[in-house]
């Protein structure tokens, strides 16, 4: 009894210690000509902004843009070897110029962090728990009954269902947004003033992203912080920030209000930026789309057919049924999406359609051609006409090839050709995908993301196969660089009448580029049909849930501060 | 201790038996195939002055006269049943001879591997604590450095100089204290090179990953970000490490037993290779086996009780996620 009473004084005092708006006050934090070099190399320049008491910002740009290593400066979390000069101001004082020693009474307290990938933030070998209990400590509440209370409490705020059962386990056995949940939630106990997160959504699906997002804006009203949101995003920023800062190669494009700048942005960079947003843009393509549609013979059987097809797993002795009872057509030269979200069976469905598993029951043919039920070798035939690019072209290309041999590779294996041929065809290919030649000895380490996902795509083409599957070929890349991809992959539709199966949990892009759509969830399609009918007219809740999810860049009323929360958390704490 | 951790510690510890026992036989066949034939040159020896009627009857009572595969089933027998035979120098039993040795040669390997561990840790916690400037590259080069000197010359060096020059113990009295001591670092120096190198090597490792920034960004200072964060992950491997070494540390013995004069294991393979002792020898050989097989097992068995992460097949927990937030990890269950 008498711990629930400290408890309750204890969350009290938390709330009220919370910092209060103060009105026309100092900004919380103030970046003055920040510059960081990693070694000589400088990577952000002169970097300036102003976050006030309980506003949010946002810092926008595409990788190597130095957004993070901005938001690791004001941290003090740069790698080893990396300096910053200039003068990051928090509450009046230069965090930069602090000893060690004073900066961390700051860590935790007044300055609290959420990473990007929930999934390595946290200590795998230790207990939720007792990583838990270290946030605590900040709030320098002395009982640990009360500190553990605390603990379960804000996991509890934070949305998860069983705080007790969250604190005893390990990270690998929470999912993903469970995780990104502890993590924001141990982030805000000790209520600090300044909350910095790192792309907290770019490791989630797209449901999960929007209830993250929310969660965050929620805490950001609900407690007064002022929050330093790291994006590439657009359209992300746009929804939950005031204010936004677009960075390019470390120099500032341009900042101002978020509904400035995003109505009507000054610079080429945040115009580009813009339009690169498939929410922002649908119908971006649609010349280009309608161009392959026009090509294809509407007599022609279908390319792909899959017809009530079922896959069944056993999962820790349960059976788990991972396809069930799926059908769909895909006429020749279209793009048909899959959709769903992680574990609605859209990968098993590709590799069902690759031949990579068999169907327990239904048939699948491609180009006319069964894929079920054939030997190893005789798949090699289906193969020739059936290509796959892989979701990370980090992982997918063979670190030590050039460019050259990645893309000769198939051409060797199924020996088309003569030597020379093969020589003609692999620079064709490049060609095709907007690579130059002297790319042709680099190793993959030497290129972008966007030319390495370039690279896997001339690979799949040059057996000159009618269709491929894109397993979320852009997934990996940034916003910018997947416009430059999509954009290929539609020229090359158009150009060569190629039919694609489009695997994505992004319905934004979906809509850009797919002709018909069929949505899963938990190995059923629950709607299918085409692209503009179902974003138009959603039948399935699940669906409308997807596409609600996509973040547009438009602020919903209900979004706005909730005043009567603090008091009601009050309330519901003494009673 | 679920069921699914018994079923696999049983399967494990099947297959560590039937690995001893192929080490037995494969010892065994290696040993009969040699050349130069050991009932010739120590019976037959005109030194041992044998006469005909003893060897009849020593080879009797060896069962040498036996076709090979009865003689490879007696021993195989005996082995499980814990007689190993008799020496044929000595005539006295092999388990004996082996019993008198094997305590000095565990004390030394056992204390080999404590110095080994101890300084393992010193230096690897050196290589994140001592600043640059005074010496970091040099405990970073301690592995490569200790593991190109062979163990002997180290137990040289120290018999040099903390015998002889300091005389904290005296050479004729190898079992003293000090004397086992600096046999125990000659030992370990090496080993501990190998511990240190898989350590420093996680410890970096562990400090790039992202849970140790957020760590830091929840204001732990370094002194417990390496206690309470680093340490654990980092040592993992090291228990893997450690029971690799067991060979090391077993032949590094024999080796530091030569060196500084003790009498143990090291000393009776010695005087039954140069006796052409093949009961003995058998015996020690597979001994060896069953240590080296013995410790890897219990650090197999070790390792899914101190990872969580390591999921034993069939008892795989997982906390059933909230329907509408699939894990992560659910694409790659469904599609192994």
């Amino acid at each position: 009894m008498a711990s629930q009473n400290r408890l309750t004084a204890t969350l009290i005092d938390a709330m009220t210690l919370a910092p209060l708006p103060q009105p026309a006050a100092a900004p919380l934090l103030e970046v003055n000509d920040l510059s960081v070099s990693y070694g000589k190399q400088e990577v952000v320049r002169g970097v300036g902004f102003e976050l006030g008491r309980g506003k949010s910002l946002a810092l926008i740009g595409e990788s190597g843009s130095g957004k993070s290593t901005i938001a690791r400066a004001i941290l003090r979390l740069l790698p080893a070897g990396a300096t910053a000069r200039g003068d990051v101001g928090f509450d009046g004082q230069n965090l930069l110029a602090l000893p060690e020693r004073r900066f961390r009474l700051l860590r935790g307290r007044a300055i609290g962090f959420v990473p990007q990938d929930p999934g390595n933030a946290l200590n795998p070998v230790r207990t939720i728990g007792v990583q838990a209990m270290e946030a605590a400590a900040l709030t320098d509440e002395p009982n640990a009954a009360i500190r553990k209370a605390l603990i379960l409490e804000t996991f509890a705020q934070v949305g998860l269902d069983n705080p007790q059962r969250v604190y005893d386990s390990y990270p690998h056995q929470l999912s993903g947004g469970m995780l990104q949940r502890v993590l924001i939630g141990l982030a805000v106990l000790p209520r600090p003033a300044l909350l910095v997160a790192d792309e907290p959504t770019s490791a989630l699906d797209v449901t999960i992203q929007k209830r993250i997002l929310d969660l965050l804006s929620r805490l950001q009203h609900d407690l007064d912080i002022s929050l330093l949101l790291i994006t590439h995003d657009l359209a992300i920023a746009a929804e939950r920030t005031d204010s936004l800062v677009v960075l390019k190669n470390g120099v500032v494009q341009e900042a101002g209000r978020t509904s400035s700048v995003f109505s009507s942005p000054a610079s080429a960079y945040a115009r580009k930026l813009h339009a690169d947003v498939p929410a922002l843009n649908p119908d971006r393509y649609a010349r280009l789309r309608q161009t392959g549609l026009r090509l294809r013979d509407a007599d022609e059987a279908p390319k792909i057919e899959v017809s009530a097809v079922t896959k069944k797993f056993a999962v820790d002795g349960k059976i788990l049924t991972a396809v069930d009872d799926v059908s769909f057509s895909v006429p020749a030269g279209t793009t048909h999406a899959l959709v769903g979200e992680s574990g609605s069976g859209k990968t098993t469905t590709i590799r069902l359609l690759l031949g990579l598993e068999e169907p327990d029951s239904g048939t699948i043919s491609v180009a006319g051609e069964q894929v079920s039920g054939r030997s190893a070798t005789s798949l090699r035939a289906v193969w020739r006409h059936l290509q796959l690019v892989y979701q990370n072209p980090f992982t997918s290309l063979d670190p030590t090839w050039s460019v050259e041999h990645l893309v000769r590779e198939p051409l060797d294996r199924f020996k088309i050709g003569t030597p020379e041929e093969r020589t003609k065809h692999v620079r064709e290919a490049l060609a095709n995908v907007g690579l130059a030649d002297h790319l042709l000895t680099r190793k993959p380490g030497a290129l972008s993301g966007g030319q390495r996902q370039r690279v896997a795509i001339a690979r799949s083409l040059v057996l000159k196969p009618d269709v491929i599957v894109l397993d979320e070929p852009t997934s990996a890349l940034d916003v910018s660089v997947q416009a430059d991809i999509v954009e290929v992959l539609l020229s090359l539709q158009a150009k060569l009448g190629l039919t694609y199966i489009f695997v994505s949990h992004d319905l934004a892009l979906v809509r850009q580029l797919a002709h018909t759509v069929s949505v899963m969830q938990r190995g059923r399609i629950v709607e299918h049909g085409n692209v503009t009918d179902i974003f138009g007219n959603p039948q399935h809740a699940y669906t409308a849930s997807l596409l609600e999810s996509i973040p547009s860049g438009i602020t919903e009323p209900a979004r706005k501060p909730q005043p009567v929360s603090r008091q009601h958390l009050r309330q519901e704490q003494l009673a | 201790m679920s069921n699914a951790y018994l079923t696999y510690a049983g399967k494990r510890l099947g297959q560590a038996v039937v690995v001893i026992l192929l080490a037995y036989v494969f010892t065994f066949v290696v040993v009969s195939i040699l050349p130069g034939d050991p009932i010739t040159s120590v019976l037959r020896n005109p030194q041992n002055g044998f006469s005909e009627q003893e060897i009849a009857e020593i080879i009797a009572a060896q069962g040498l006269d036996k076709p090979i595969i009865v003689q490879l089933w007696n021993a195989l027998s005996g082995f499980l049943t814990g007689d190993l035979g008799m020496s044929m120098r000595s005539t006295r039993p092999v388990s004996t001879l082996i019993a008198e040795v094997l305590p000095s040669t565990l004390i030394l390997a056992s204390a080999g591997l404590t110095v080994a561990l101890i300084l393992a840790f010193a230096v690897a916690y050196g290589t994140r604590f001592v600043p640059r400037r005074y010496g970091q590259g040099l405990l970073r080069g301690f592995p490569s450095l200790f593991l190109s000197v062979p163990n002997f010359v180290i137990g040289l060096v120290l018999i040099h100089l903390f015998g002889f020059q300091l005389g904290l113990f005296r050479v004729i009295n190898p079992n003293s204290f000090w004397a086992t001591l600096f046999a125990a670092i000659a030992l370990g120096i090496p080993v501990s090179a190998q511990i240190a190198e898989v350590l420093i090597a996680n410890l970096d490792k562990e400090a790039e990953q992202e849970y140790a920034a957020v760590a830091r960004s929840r204001g732990i200072g370094q002194a417990r970000l390496f206690a309470k964060h680093l340490l654990k992950p980092a040592s993992l491997p090291v228990v893997t490490a450690v029971a690799l070494t067991i060979g090391e540390l077993l032949g590094g013995s024999l080796i530091t037993e030569t060196v500084f004069g003790r009498t143990g294991v090291g000393s009776l393979v010695q005087r039954s290779v140069s006796t052409q002792d093949l009961p003995v020898l058998q015996a020690v050989v597979s001994l060896g086996a069953v240590v080296f097989v013995l410790v890897n097992l219990i650090a197999d068995l070790l390792y899914p009780l101190l990872d969580p992460r390591v999921k034993i097949l069939g008892g795989a927990k997982r906390q059933p996620t909230t329907a509408d937030e699939p894990s992560i990890g659910a694409t790659k269950a469904v599609t192994p």
